[in-house]
């Protein structure tokens, strides 16, 4: 047998380079229970965190929700796979516009995103079904209480820091090589995973040899059954479940749109979900339902805050554009919004009048 | 003459020595799957080996691929150790980008296109 020995050393430079300048979409998963989902939620998000500073070059994990189904409890997770079609792919949080002026990131942004999204410990620590346990009694002095309650005001904010919004995932299209010479050599293709340890999966490189002999790198389908393959994560399939065969499949754009439509808002109340569901609204212009709820509610300034928020995000609305440079209060910068950009003028106005009015009431008596 | 007896058992000691990156057969009756196997050469083929550096299914699955898994960190750590390789795996190394492409490749798809034409 004639044994090939490797003189030089040619190992190509696409096997030696992991990364590549390919910024890509950083999904978010969530677990199916909440407890144990919550836990390593948040270690991915500061693992995620610190991978986001470097460049990515390889598909991260896929997650759907299912079909938000407006009269139950929101967003029942499962690390589901989901491969959809076509370079529109959508996950957990990703926004379908390129690049807003201001990201969801943005300190200020994250602010008023936060303080639309009340903090109401009832709701946060609201009874979860849990394994059967004794209840625990503690007995303590009014200043342990009170530290106590403090405690799990903090605790309440760090579980309604919400997961990322992030740029849909782009198609990989990158030839690292035109082989002519082999074409034809082989009647199927090849897929190489590249299986060292300690890769992310990222960085992971997983190369296909054509028939025609170019070498190119994976697509995300192929991405995404290559790492079950070798890496298999709980609870996903190799093949997609038909539920997501649609080509159009935009799971979570769908359930916010239809939350807004039925007006239930509150379900998503001071939950972590609330400040992606305002970001899609703002991003995509269908807010005003939520704008006239919180108007309903006395709520001025969450309704101011959507308003700039609005502002910022479309630079070039009219609205923003009057309201720019201007020291506008919180009532004038609403009654702008709604004699310029408004698609319901009419409700907005009179929400707002009744607003006035009954503050006015309030502020008389 | 005394020298020469030593080197060429030296020689001899070396060649049983030689470590091996070659596929190790598995699968059952038909149905062919290799392991990516770093080996002493005078091992049996599917015998202990020292590590397993991936895999190589020659049969097209349902989406008509043909998959191969290679630990390349340690494929790298092996060839830089001195280990040699056989001819399949340079092959199919080739293909993968890992290893430049095997001119007996080229020179089979020459033939190869050259019949059909």
């Amino acid at each position: 047998m004639d044994h090939v020995k490797v003189k030089t050393l040619v190992i190509h430079r696409w096997f030696d380079e992991r990364r590549t300048d390919q910024r890509v979409s950083h999904q978010w998963r969530v677990k199916g229970e909440r407890e144990g989902g919550r836990e390593r939620e948040r270690e991915g998000e500061r693992g995620r965190e610190r991978e986001r500073e470097r460049t990515m070059s390889t598909m991260s994990t896929m997650m759907v929700c299912r079909l938000f189904r407006a009269a139950s409890c929101p967003f029942p997770f499962t690390a589901w796979p989901v491969c959809v079609q076509g370079p529109r792919h959508d996950s957990m949080m990703c926004t379908e516009s390129r690049p807003a002026v201001s990201s969801f990131d943005d300190p200020e942004v994250q602010k008023v995103l936060m303080s639309m999204t009340t903090l109401n410990v009832e709701h946060i620590f609201r009874p979860v079904k849990q394994a059967l346990q004794p209840p625990t009694y503690k007995v303590m002095t009014d200043k342990q209480l009170q530290e106590a309650h403090e405690k799990a005001i903090e605790k309440a904010k760090e579980l309604l820091t919400p997961p990322p919004v992030l740029p849909e995932r782009q198609p990989i299209d990158e030839v690292l090589s035109h082989d002519k010479c082999i074409a034809g050599l082989e009647a199927s293709k090849y897929i190489f995973t590249d299986i060292s340890s300690k890769i992310s999966e990222r960085e992971r490189l997983i190369v296909v040899r054509e028939v025609d002999g170019t070498l190119r790198k994976a697509t995300w389908e192929e991405r995404d059954r290559m790492m079950q393959i070798y890496f298999p994560r709980e609870g996903r399939q190799l093949k997609r479940p038909p539920l997501f065969n649609d080509e159009h499949l935009q799971v979570h754009k769908r359930c916010y749109e239809d939350l807004a439509e039925r007006g239930k808002h509150d379900l998503l109340k001071s939950t972590r979900y609330f400040p992606g569901f305002v970001w899609h609204l703002v991003l995509t212009k269908q807010f005003e339902g939520l704008l006239f709820k919180f108007l309903q509610d006395q709520a001025i300034e969450e309704a101011a805050n959507l308003i700039w928020l609005f502002n910022r995000l479309h630079p070039e609305s009219r609205s923003s554009v009057e309201a720019s440079g201007k020291a506008l209060s919180k009532v004038e910068l609403i009654q702008n919004f709604a004699q310029t950009d408004a698609q319901n003028v009419g409700k907005i106005d009179l929400a707002l009048q009744a607003y006035l009015v009954t503050t006015k009431d309030y502020v008389e008596a | 003459m005394f020298v020469c007896f030593q080197v060429s058992a030296l020689f001899r000691e070396a060649v049983k020595r030689r470590i091996i990156l070659r596929f190790a057969l598995g699968g059952c009756t038909n149905r062919p799957f290799y392991k990516l196997v770093v080996a002493n050469r005078r091992r049996a083929r599917d015998g202990p080996y020292i590590e397993n550096l991936g895999s190589y299914d020659p049969m097209p699955n349902s989406e008509g691929e043909r998959l191969v898994a290679v630990n390349v960190n340690g494929i790298k750590r092996w060839l830089g150790s001195g280990a040699e390789v056989t001819l399949p795996v340079a092959k199919i190394l080739g293909l993968g980008g890992i290893l430049p492409l095997h001119p007996m490749s080229i020179t089979a798809a020459e033939r190869k296109r050259r019949k059909s034409a």
